[in-house]
């Protein structure tokens, strides 16, 4: 054993591949629960299911330190606006899942206070039919974010950033460049009229001295 | 049942109450709205009724209702009493749309406060002298009543932003002694995000 670690190991692999499977496996849920369908998703949490099984154990209640936002009940429209937000709280990468019937479409609640669909407002991962779902259920949407997961490009969406951040310090540099191009054409103005007020001053005071 | 008798004998003295006949089993007191604060007030404290407890408050809308013929509105009082089992009535008022307000009883009975909220809120009953009449459960956006029947039931109206609570839940702090030593710049009211209906202090 300590053969082999005084051995240099070196593991070959696409960085792709490293962090989709970082990420996949550790996704922790923020529950925004309003309905019966929270209660399913609690004992999803439970040791019967085990949700921990695929590194999910952690339920987080701020929507700073989590990835999946888990849409479970009845959304009106007096949420809607809190729910966007708390949606824009979270920071990437960040996933939606919804569940239940109400969240994915409004469910029975077909009447002039309830979203029809939470993608009227947020962008949505994965459905979960059923009112409310099984925890089985459940567990074959996470599953589905997984393989979902697996097929995003890490390196893809870093290098459409890297160029965008190229060409705002393009953009950036050149406004400075032009900015700078019109304090030197100022300043020369400026020092071409204190030229000219100066030669004007001797000129005068020459005739002065001369009279 | 004999008790109830002479209650509504009363009522029809003092009050110019009258019995609903449509209701077979029960009491239900129709009432004009001059005499809705002093009936309740009477039926809280006397002795031969003391029905200490207001269940809820209901709003009726009568637009469309078979072989009818009178105000559009109606707001019923369920009033129930803890010294008697099983001992139930309500008061009802009629109102018409033109002039479409009630007095208020949150002086009576405290919960009467949100329940007239509610009221307003899904009918657009004005009760009158009410120290807080905003919407309770629709938000401060909405537009209209949807439990009307000339409502379309699905139309949707979307809330831009949320209501601003701050000032509400400051209020109620100051009152029960709390002291605002200072606020953070986040949370100072901003003119501009304040919505109609939301609480202004």
């Amino acid at each position: 054993m300590t053969a082999l670690a005084e051995k240099a190991n070196i593991i070959t692999s696409s960085l792709d591949f490293i962090v989709n499977w970082g990420r996949k496996n550790s996704l922790w849920p923020f529950p925004y629960g309003t309905a019966c369908c929270a209660i399913e998703f609690m004992s999803t949490e439970t040791s019967r299911y085990d949700l921990s099984r695929i590194g999910s154990e952690y339920v987080r209640f701020t929507p700073r330190q989590s990835d999946v936002l888990l849409v479970a009940g009845t959304i009106t429209y007096k949420q809607a606006p809190i729910l966007k937000r708390i949606y824009e709280q979270m920071a990437e990468p960040r996933w939606v899942i919804a569940m239940g019937a109400c969240a994915s479409s409004g469910g029975f609640y077909d009447a002039y206070c309830t979203v029809p669909g939470i993608d009227h407002i947020i962008p949505v991962d994965v459905y979960i039919g059923g009112c409310p779902p099984r925890p089985e259920s459940f567990f074959d949407a996470m599953f589905q974010l997984q393989e979902k997961i697996q097929d995003e490009s890490y390196m893809k969406a870093r290098a459409e950033r890297v160029k965008e951040q190229l060409e705002m310090i393009k953009a950036k540099t050149a406004e400075c460049k032009e900015n700078a191009e019109k304090a030197v054409k100022n300043a020369v103005s400026c020092g071409v009229q204190t030229i000219k007020d100066g030669k004007d001053n001797l000129l005068k005071k020459v005739a002065f001295w001369k009279e | 049942m004999a008790d109830c008798e002479k209650l509504l004998a009363i009522l029809e003295e003092k009050f110019g109450a009258r019995r609903e006949e449509a209701d077979h089993q029960g009491l239900t007191v129709v009432v004009d709205r001059e005499n809705l604060h002093d009936l309740m007030l009477f039926l809280r404290d006397d002795q031969s009724a003391k029905f200490d407890m207001l269940l809820d408050i209901v709003g009726i809308d009568y637009q469309g209702f078979k072989d009818y013929e009178g105000p559009r509105f109606a707001v019923e009082y369920v009033l129930k009493t803890m010294k008697a089992p099983v001992k139930r009535m309500r008061v009802k008022v009629f109102v018409s749309e033109a002039d479409c307000n009630v007095p208020s009883i949150h002086d009576l009975y405290a919960i009467a406060n949100w329940q007239e909220r509610e009221v307003f809120d899904q009918y657009g009953v004005v009760f009158k002298g009410h120290p807080d009449l905003r919407r309770l459960l629709n938000h401060a956006e909405f537009e209209g009543h949807p439990l009307r029947k000339d409502y379309p039931a699905h139309k949707r109206q979307w809330l831009s932003t949320n209501d601003y609570l701050l000032p509400e839940l400051e209020a109620r702090l100051e009152k029960k002694g709390y002291r605002i030593v200072s606020r953070s710049k986040e949370v100072l009211p901003n003119d501009g995000e304040y919505l109609e209906g939301s609480c202004k202090v």
